[in-house]
């Protein structure tokens, strides 16, 4: 009796083990299946819905720094999606949020501006943040410092001049303040000029976070002049060989270039050799 | 002898829930117990048993009476420093072990580091707990929990002692270890105020009783002089007898093979039968006189109340 | 002493209680999460390191309140432990503050372990022992207190359930008073805004005691600020506690 019945549990216990297997694979492969549904949102965007940060402060009862910190964070992996084609209609209204949350955070009002100037090609609101940055922060003269350099690139000298005379002003800015309000009025600064620029911000640097932000600058303009060396380059390699290289090992061999550059980290460039474009290893704003 | 517990025209009144009506428990309480001796408060479900002892204790604030432990208005501290009191259905701290859970106790009276030892280990002695000394309470049995509550109700060498239905849930054997406790604390003098509904055990050791029916106290006095010693009926178990004898002789309770239980109301019947018996060669069993118990009191006066 | 007894006997039972260690399993996995969660930032990644840690501390310290808080008192009713203690020569108020004592003990040993985890794991970061960040830490500890009083207070007459509503609701009201000040601006003067004037004075501002931001930052803060603050948790626990006391003293337990 007992034997029976012992072995009509164990079969039933068998069966029913089979049939969680055969659920898990039903899971893993309807998971599998939904995920090559192409799908065209991030997780997340409904932040963009949010109406205003004043509104979002007194929804985070006392832990608004952190909701501030948490949403810069998503605000980076967004922007640096690049699939996202229109994700630059809410810039300024996602770093409004953050500066409402957590005022004194400056990374953020940094980052809003490079993001402005360099991806979404908006220069006014980039001085927007800026300025937004130092109302709440006005011991930070790297904004008008930024804002002046971003004036002044883009040939705005009046602008620049003006962004300068703030940083001036501000105790802790450094000396190349000065000068760059001098030279403002002459000319567009240069990639070498630029260099120097930040090369004396770095050696001058009093803190950590300046010598980080510089050396960020550093590393745009050391990329920018390299990707301009190798993008001739290749131009001249095409010129003479009537088609692009196979890899940038070529430019050396051939005699185009006497060596490749590395960037500031010593990584190597990234060739598209279908398409002759130059990228730099990694995102100077990111790193 | 002195009065160790004065209760005067207790009242107290209930509102359930939302509704304003109030529902009275109790409606007009009154007793006394003296020292030494062991006091039944009996009643009915409901009567209002558990609330009189809750007042008594300041667990309840009564609408209107008053209550005097030792001649201190019971709230005092004073009345409570020589009290102990075992609840109905005890719970205590689960994580607990025995020794800690009268330690914590001990604490509260602030006994003194030598006497606390020297107390707990002879409480639990008395009430036969020392092997589940280092148990967690939440390991405990019903009964070991009871157990365990006498020896907390008896931390702080009480005079007097009130016990909420002390023996219930216990089986035989540990009923009959807790009323042998009891009496013996009743011998080293204690007043003792035991509150049950099972009346076998209130007569076998209470002295003195109330009786609580719908809020008021019916009846009050010895155990002697509620219960007479009068005859009711005896009971006598008898075989070899042709039952249509018997018909005029006493009332047929029932029949067992051969053996016939009779009911027999008169003492003088109780002659003829026997002689009857002797006459057909039958044999008698047993015979066995009942007197009025407290039940058959009981009941009659919750009928009436 | 009476008190110090029931004290060490709620810490007893308290500690003992699964619920905390689940939270702090909780709070150590967000502390922990934090180091993971700073290396998606751009720029300050300590910053996200405190942040998160603060407000951990905070978050999990309050439902640690709040969930033992709202049973303590409680079950001692339900269970009946309540009627062998209250037979006893002990005043009920005695009874109560032990209670209140033996919690806030079990908090501080919490705060504490987690504030262990938050500054090795702030020190694995950046070399440095943070102190200032004890000082945040100390008033969210103070507003713990605050909480636990408030648990204590609403245990005496509810359910556990209603009562972690009550007292959740008193911690989510006590961080809105930018809300209510705003709101208080906005009404035209007269007999509302008065009435608001006076609702914004007895409730809870519990936003006194969130120094988060500020020590993250760096930013100096007036010393007589801190000391304000700390009055203000002060008194504002004895009048919960007093509270509790009125309630509890004449309550019926039937």
């Amino acid at each position: 009796m007992t034997g029976s019945s012992g072995r009509r549990k164990g079969s039933a216990a068998v069966a029913l083990v089979a049939l969680l297997f055969l659920f898990c694979a039903g899971i893993v492969s309807l998971k599998l299946a939904i995920e090559r549904i192409p799908r065209k949102k991030i997780p997340g965007a409904s932040i963009i819905y949010i109406p205003s940060g004043k509104y979002l402060k007194y929804a985070t009862f006392g832990y608004s720094s952190l909701v501030a910190d948490l949403v810069y964070i998503w605000a980076i992996q967004y922007y640096t999606t690049y699939t996202i084609v229109d994700r630059f209609q809410n810039l300024e209204h996602i770093f409004s949020i953050i500066a409402e949350l957590d005022p004194r955070y400056t990374d953020p009002y940094e980052v809003g501006a490079l993001i402005a100037v360099n991806e979404a090609k908006d220069l006014r609101l980039a001085y927007k943040i800026l300025d937004l940055g130092l109302a709440k922060n006005p011991d930070q003269w790297i904004f008008p410092f930024e804002a002046g350099h971003y004036a002044q690139r883009a040939k705005d000298y009046e602008t620049a001049r003006k962004y300068y005379e703030k940083t001036m002003n501000i105790p802790g800015a450094p000396e190349i303040a000065k000068r760059l309000y001098a030279a403002a009025g002459f000319k567009v600064m240069d990639l070498e000029e630029s260099w120097e620029t930040w090369l004396e911000v770095y050696n001058t640097a009093t803190d950590e976070r300046t010598k980080k932000i510089a050396g960020k600058h550093l590393y745009q303009v050391k990329t920018a002049a390299d990707t301009n060396l190798l993008k001739e380059a290749v131009r001249r390699f095409r010129e003479r060989y009537q088609r692009l290289p196979a890899e940038l090992g070529e430019l050396v061999r051939f005699g185009i270039v006497s060596a490749l550059p590395q960037d500031l980290d010593g990584k190597d460039y990234i060739y598209n050799p279908k398409t002759g474009e130059i990228t730099p290893p990694s995102i100077w704003w990111k790193r | 002898m002195a009065t160790v517990l004065q209760v005067d025209n207790l009242a107290k009144a209930f509102t359930p829930g939302f509704i304003p009506k109030k529902r009275e428990i109790l409606k007009g309480v009154s007793f006394s117990v003296t020292a030494g001796e062991i006091f039944g408060y009996l009643g009915p479900n409901g009567a209002g048993k558990t609330t009189t002892l809750k007042c008594i204790l300041g667990l309840i604030f009564p609408d209107r009476g008053k209550i005097e432990i030792f001649g201190h208005p019971h709230l005092s501290m004073k009345g409570k420093e020589h009290l102990g009191y075992l609840p109905e259905n005890p719970y205590f701290y689960d994580y607990l072990t025995a020794a800690e859970f009268l330690d914590f106790y001990a604490r509260l009276f602030g006994l003194k580091k030598r006497d606390k030892e020297d107390k707990i280990a002879g409480l639990l002695r008395l009430v036969g707990m020392e092997k589940a000394r280092d148990l967690q309470l939440r390991k405990f049995s019903r009964g070991m929990l009871q157990r365990v509550g006498l020896a907390q109700a008896l931390i702080n060498d009480p005079t007097l002692l009130f016990l909420d239905e002390p023996l219930g849930g216990l089986d035989p054997l540990g009923r009959k270890e807790l009323r042998d406790i009891i009496v013996r604390l009743k011998q080293e003098g204690k007043t003792i105020f035991l509150c049950s509904h099972i009346l076998q055990d209130i007569e076998m050791i209470c002295e003195r009783v109330a009786i609580i029916v719908g809020g008021r106290v019916i009846s009050q006095g010895s155990l002697r002089d509620l219960i007479s010693e009068k005859v009711l009926f005896t009971e006598i178990t008898l075989s070899g007898i042709d039952p249509a004898c018997l018909v005029d002789l006493g009332e047929l309770v029932s029949t067992h093979g051969d053996r016939i239980l009779l009911k027999v109301l008169q003492e003088d019947t109780i002659q003829n039968l026997m002689a009857l018996v002797h006459e057909q060669k039958g044999r008698i069993h047993s015979l066995i006189p009942r007197t009025e118990t407290l039940e058959d009191i009981f009941v009659e006066m919750v009928k009436q109340g | 002493m009476k008190i110090k007894a029931i004290a060490l006997n709620t810490f007893k039972e308290a500690i003992r209680d699964r619920i905390l260690y689940l939270l702090l399993f909780f709070a150590a996995v967000a502390l922990v999460f934090s180091r993971v969660l700073a290396v998606l930032t751009v720029g300050d990644r300590v910053k996200i390191i405190k942040d998160v840690g603060l407000s951990s501390i905070s978050l999990f310290g309050v439902l640690m309140a709040i969930m033992i808080g709202t049973g303590l008192v409680y079950k001692e009713i339900d269970k009946k432990t309540i009627y062998t203690l209250l037979s006893k020569p002990i005043q009920r108020w005695q009874f109560l503050l032990g209670k209140f004592f033996g919690l806030v003990l079990t908090l501080f040993i919490m705060t504490l372990a987690m504030s262990l985890i938050f500054l090795v794991i702030v020190l694995l970061y950046t070399g440095r022992l943070e102190g200032s960040m004890l000082l945040a830490i100390l008033f969210i500890f103070i507003e713990l207190v605050l909480i636990t009083a408030v648990a204590i207070l609403f245990s005496c007459f509810s359910t556990p359930i209603l009562s972690s509503i009550f007292s959740l609701s008193f911690y989510l009201i006590g961080h809105l008073s930018w809300g209510l000040e705003t709101l208080i601006q906005k009404t035209r003067p007269g007999m509302s805004r008065i009435a608001l004037r006076g609702l914004s004075a007895v409730l809870p501002d519990l936003e006194n005691f969130n120094f988060k931001t500020e020590i993250v930052h760096g930013l100096a803060i007036d010393p007589r600020f801190y000391l304000y603050s700390a009055v203000y948790g002060l008194v504002y626990t004895l009048f919960i506690l007093a509270l509790a006391v009125l309630i509890f003293k004449k309550r019926d337990f039937v």
